[in-house]
């Protein structure tokens, strides 16, 4: 066994996904002495370690094989097993997205090891890594160890951490190892899916329009911010009156629950109705000429004044 | 109650809370709004099994008693009064075919009361739900009977497919009959449009000569009267249970609001004016609970019901009013509004102070009552 | 079709509490219900089970408090249930409760497809299928949004990654973890609750399954909760921006991008 931290690099299609790279600068930043080594699966023709290169892993390990390509995730799981089992890392994190949570728990069962998913935190204690995770809900946290046994392995949520790229000598490894194809199991097809969701509740950005925004100007507006934000136009009961919205664009007890990564609020004052449906709201932003306006106690951001000016500048002003 | 029992009307109360929030809350003031269900939601209703909840299985029901009926009917109106109002009037005409129907008409009728709704009918509009001035009339012909009449307000009727209907013999005797919509000359009148419980359908129907066998007469010839209290009493404590709803749901508007609203830089809940209309909301519908699960309780137990039974429905509605006109003080401006469900709430509630009695004769009922111990 | 789906009995998450003096969970007196997701899975059985015939078992690990979940299960349509349920089952983690899940899923015998939600809403784990399929050597369809029959032994999935949907084609037998999106999970009707009480909720413990010891409750579990505790819970600590709207929006975008 050695004290090394390996992190997942998942590629999806030709692009990184972006959260093995946070790992990597997460990994350097809690790793002390230990080496910090990115695993990458891929094809013989892709090159992703000259991208991971720059964010300054110690070491690469890379497995070649052109059946990665629409590989399952037993398969995946396989030919990791095959590498760990050999090289015996201290720690393996995985990104907790789709993929990272289908395959590490199958190489969990492989190795007999503990795996803590949907880490939000990670950091060493001696030789322990605490792996810090929600349970029912955000309420509470749970910290995880895994004394006796190595690897230790953990998912970690997306965009958590910041990945920084960082320059060292990295040490290149092309791991040979044979690829086991799954009988039982075929990949017919991946259709790339553009991530505009058509539905409000879904929407990662949503711009909010209550009845102190209710003009034409303003609404036009707040569909071109939409459109730059890449996310949606929802608006307070009132506005549903209007044609150009309806009990689709609702946002509030009698509408829809939304749980965008932000939020922008013009002209709502925030009545009880609304707020409800808005309580799972990351960052909120709020413009309203009503200093008293209750809708400032569910903001992050409060912006006592006009909802035109403001649209405007936010429209000139984002790129 | 064994453990199976308990568990099974919780299970039972969960679901009723899961349809509610799911299928009713969200459409609540839409159906205040439309003065009807959406196309679709009753048959949602009728899906689910919710109209055999307390029909026996024997029958394809599901065959729970009064108290986990009243229980399912107090946690729907909490979403909305008026399908809780739809299965209470289907519940109680159930009460009474079990009570007094023979069994060639139980086994006839009974089975299709999972599907189809079934109303009870006293008043005409000779005058309230007094019985001793109607005018439909039933004549008696070789082993059949012979209906003819007017029924109004008539708690679902029009969405209800079989009505048990309050006539007069020849000889003046009171007596209960069993109608549907099928027969020759049977006919639906007009559709009243009330101020609260908007979505649930209250109607007339018009019986011209309708034939009916000898089995379709409840109980016996002169004890309709006995028979239309009974249903009235049965009514009485779902109303109850109804009410307790409607009260939780204004104490919830109101709580909410008051936390969430702030006067200066106090929040509402903290200021005594509010906590003083809360602590009234609050107590009212407590009481109102005791009251329809007592009933229930009484009803199940084969004991008398009737006095709590009126104490639940003439309390409660009085109280479910009272408590609306406070939740709406606490939101002021936004109570008054519209886009506030409380101004409906106190039109659904007020619509109990009059269905199956008025709280003057529930009130009369009672004194009576006590004044006879 | 003889469908396997695994459950979880979750606390009401409402109503889950920390002890302050024991950092513990305070479990007592918190009603346990189904976990959401698995609902979901239940539904695309008996659907399947419309479909193509068969049975729907379920089957949960825990103790004999979560026989309230399996009935609600079967109230919603289920077959049968078996609850695995032992003293020395307790304490396990996803890996130990994964071993004899899949011990148990061995002695049920025949089983042509295993159903999870596709996480638990407390532990939010989401590995205990894939522990499954890997413990049975299946092959697996994880957060599927929709699964079709295509013969007795086949089924077309599709699951949606990070930023594509992948159609995998499987061989049964096989586990699919099943996202909400796949259907509307039904009411357990009035009728149903009633009958639920009529099926038979069979109970094993490790003596009913061939178990190694060593490799089922805590001693199995290679992971250990260190601390649980409640984070301090930031309420929205308001910024106002400034007056000027164009400064405003240059506070608001730079200290969204930090």
């Amino acid at each position: 066994m050695n004290n090394e931290i390996w992190v997942f690099v998942q590629v999806n299609g030709q692009i990184i996904e972006p959260t093995s790279l946070q790992l990597i600068t997460k990994a350097r930043e809690i790793a002390g002495e230990r080496p910090v080594v990115a695993l990458i699966t891929e094809t013989k023709t892709m090159n992703v370690e000259t991208t991971v290169k720059e964010y300054g892993p110690d070491k690469i390990v890379t497995l070649k094989d052109a059946q990665f390509h629409n590989a399952s995730d037993g398969e995946i799981a396989d030919a990791l097993d095959q590498v760990v089992s050999d090289l015996k890392p201290n720690s393996l994190l995985f990104p907790a997205t789709v993929l990272g949570r289908s395959v590490a728990p199958r190489l969990q069962a492989k190795l007999k090891t503990g795996l803590t998913a949907d880490c939000l935190d990670i950091y060493f204690d001696g030789d322990d890594l605490v792996q810090v995770k929600p349970t029912y809900g955000d309420d509470i946290m749970c910290e995880i160890i895994c004394p006796d046994v190595r690897p230790q392995m953990a998912t970690i949520r997306p965009n958590i951490f910041k990945a920084v790229k960082h320059s060292t000598d990295t040490e290149i490894i092309n791991y040979s190892f044979a690829f086991h194809p799954e009988a039982n199991i075929e990949v017919l097809s991946e259709i790339p899916v553009i991530n505009s969701s058509a539905n409000i509740s879904e929407a990662k950005t949503v711009i909010a329009l209550g009845r102190g925004a209710n003009n034409e100007k303003v609404i036009e507006k707040a569909e071109k911010l939409a459109g730059k934000l890449g996310g949606m136009v929802g608006v307070s009961r009132p506005l549903t009156d209007n044609d150009e919205f309806s009990h689709e664009n609702q946002i509030g007890q009698s509408g829809n629950t939304i749980a965008p990564d932000l939020l922008i609020n013009f002209g709502i004052s925030g009545a009880v109705q609304y707020a409800v449906g808005i309580e799972n709201a990351k960052k909120v932003v709020s413009i309203n000429t009503d200093a008293h306006a209750p809708i400032f106690g569910k903001s992050d951001y409060a912006f006592v004044g006009d909802a035109d000016a403001f649209m405007s500048a936010l429209l000139e002003q984002v790129r | 109650m064994t453990n199976d029992k308990v568990s099974a009307q919780n299970m039972l109360h969960r679901m009723i809370v899961d349809f509610t929030a799911n299928e009713l809350a969200p459409i609540d003031m839409k159906i205040d709004q439309l003065g009807d269900y959406p196309e679709g939601l009753f048959q949602k209703v009728v899906d689910n099994g919710l109209l055999g909840i307390t029909l026996p299985r024997e029958y394809g029901g599901a065959g729970f008693d009064y108290i986990a009926a009243a229980q399912a009917i107090n946690a729907m109106a909490f979403g909305n009064a008026s399908m809780a109002v739809t299965l209470e009037g289907h519940f109680k005409t159930i009460s009474q075919f079990l009570k007094y129907g023979q069994p060639e008409l139980l086994a006839k009728y009974l089975p299709s009361a999972t599907k189809r709704i079934f109303a009870f009918s006293q008043t005409e509009s000779s005058g309230g739900s007094n019985p001793t001035g109607i005018s439909t009339r039933a004549v008696k012909q070789g082993d059949d009977w012979i209906i003819t009449g007017d029924k109004i307000m008539i708690t679902n009727g029009g969405l209800a497919q079989v009505y048990c209907v309050l006539a007069k013999t020849e000889d003046d005797q009171m007596a209960v009959f069993v109608v549907d919509q099928d027969m020759p000359g049977f006919q639906f009148g007009k559709r009243e449009d009330f101020i609260g419980l908007r979505g649930t359908p209250v109607g007339e129907i018009v019986m011209d000569h309708i034939k009916v066998p000898d089995y379709h007469l409840l109980g016996e010839i002169g004890q309709g009267h006995e028979i239309g209290n009974n249903a009235h009493d049965d009514a009485r404590i779902l109303m109850g249970a109804v009410l307790a709803g409607i009260m939780k749901h204004e104490l919830k508007i109101a709580v909410d609001y008051s936390k969430q609203r702030k006067a200066l830089d106090t929040p509402l809940y903290e200021l005594q004016t509010i906590q003083e209309k809360i602590a009234d909301i609050a107590i009212a519908k407590q009481n109102t609970e005791l009251l329809y699960q007592h009933g229930a309780e009484l009803k199940t137990a084969g004991e008398p019901y009737s006095e709590i039974a009126a104490m639940a429905k003439s309390y409660g509605s009085r109280s479910a009013v009272s408590a609306g006109d406070k939740a709406l003080q606490v939101l002021a401006g936004y109570g008054y509004s519209r886009e506030y469900p409380i101004e409906h709430l106190i039109r659904d509630a007020r619509a109990m102070e009059i269905a199956e009695g008025t709280v003057e004769k529930m009130n009369t009922e009672i004194a009576t009552k006590e004044v006879a111990k | 079709m003889k469908i396997v789906v695994c459950i979880k009995q979750v606390p009401n998450t409402d109503t889950v509490k920390i002890d302050p003096k024991t950092n513990n969970l305070v479990r007592s007196n918190v009603e346990g219900i189904i976990n959401l997701f698995d609902r979901n899975a239940i539904e695309a059985a008996l659907q399947l089970r419309q479909q193509a015939g068969g049975e729907v078992i379920l089957l949960s690990m825990g103790p004999n408090s979560y026989i309230s979940s399996l009935r609600d299960g079967l109230a919603m349509g289920a077959d049968s249930a078996i609850l695995l349920s032992s003293r020395k089952f307790g304490g396990a983690d996803t890996l130990a409760t994964a071993y004899v899940l899949s011990e148990a899923i061995k002695k049920i015998g025949n089983v042509d497809l295993i159903l999870f939600g596709r996480q638990s809403v407390d532990a939010d784990t989401g590995q205990v299928g894939p522990i499954v399929a890997e413990e049975l050597q299946v092959p697996q369809v994880t957060f599927a949004e929709s699964i079709e029959l295509q013969d007795k032994n086949q089924l077309i999935g599709h699951r949606l990654l990070d930023n594509l949907v992948q159609e995998v084609k499987v061989h049964l037998p096989a586990v699919v973890t099943v996202r909400d999106e796949m259907n509307q999970p039904r009411y357990e009707t009035p009728l149903n609750i009633q009958k639920s009480f009529e099926k038979e909720i069979i109970i094993w413990s490790e003596n009913e399954l061939a178990v190694d010891p060593a490799q089922i409750g805590q001693t199995g579990s290679p992971t250990v909760v260190k601390r649980i505790y409640s984070p301090e819970k930031a309420g929205r600590q308001t910024t106002t921006l400034p007056t000027d709207p164009h400064a405003a929006v240059t506070q608001l975008l730079e200290e969204l991008n930090n």
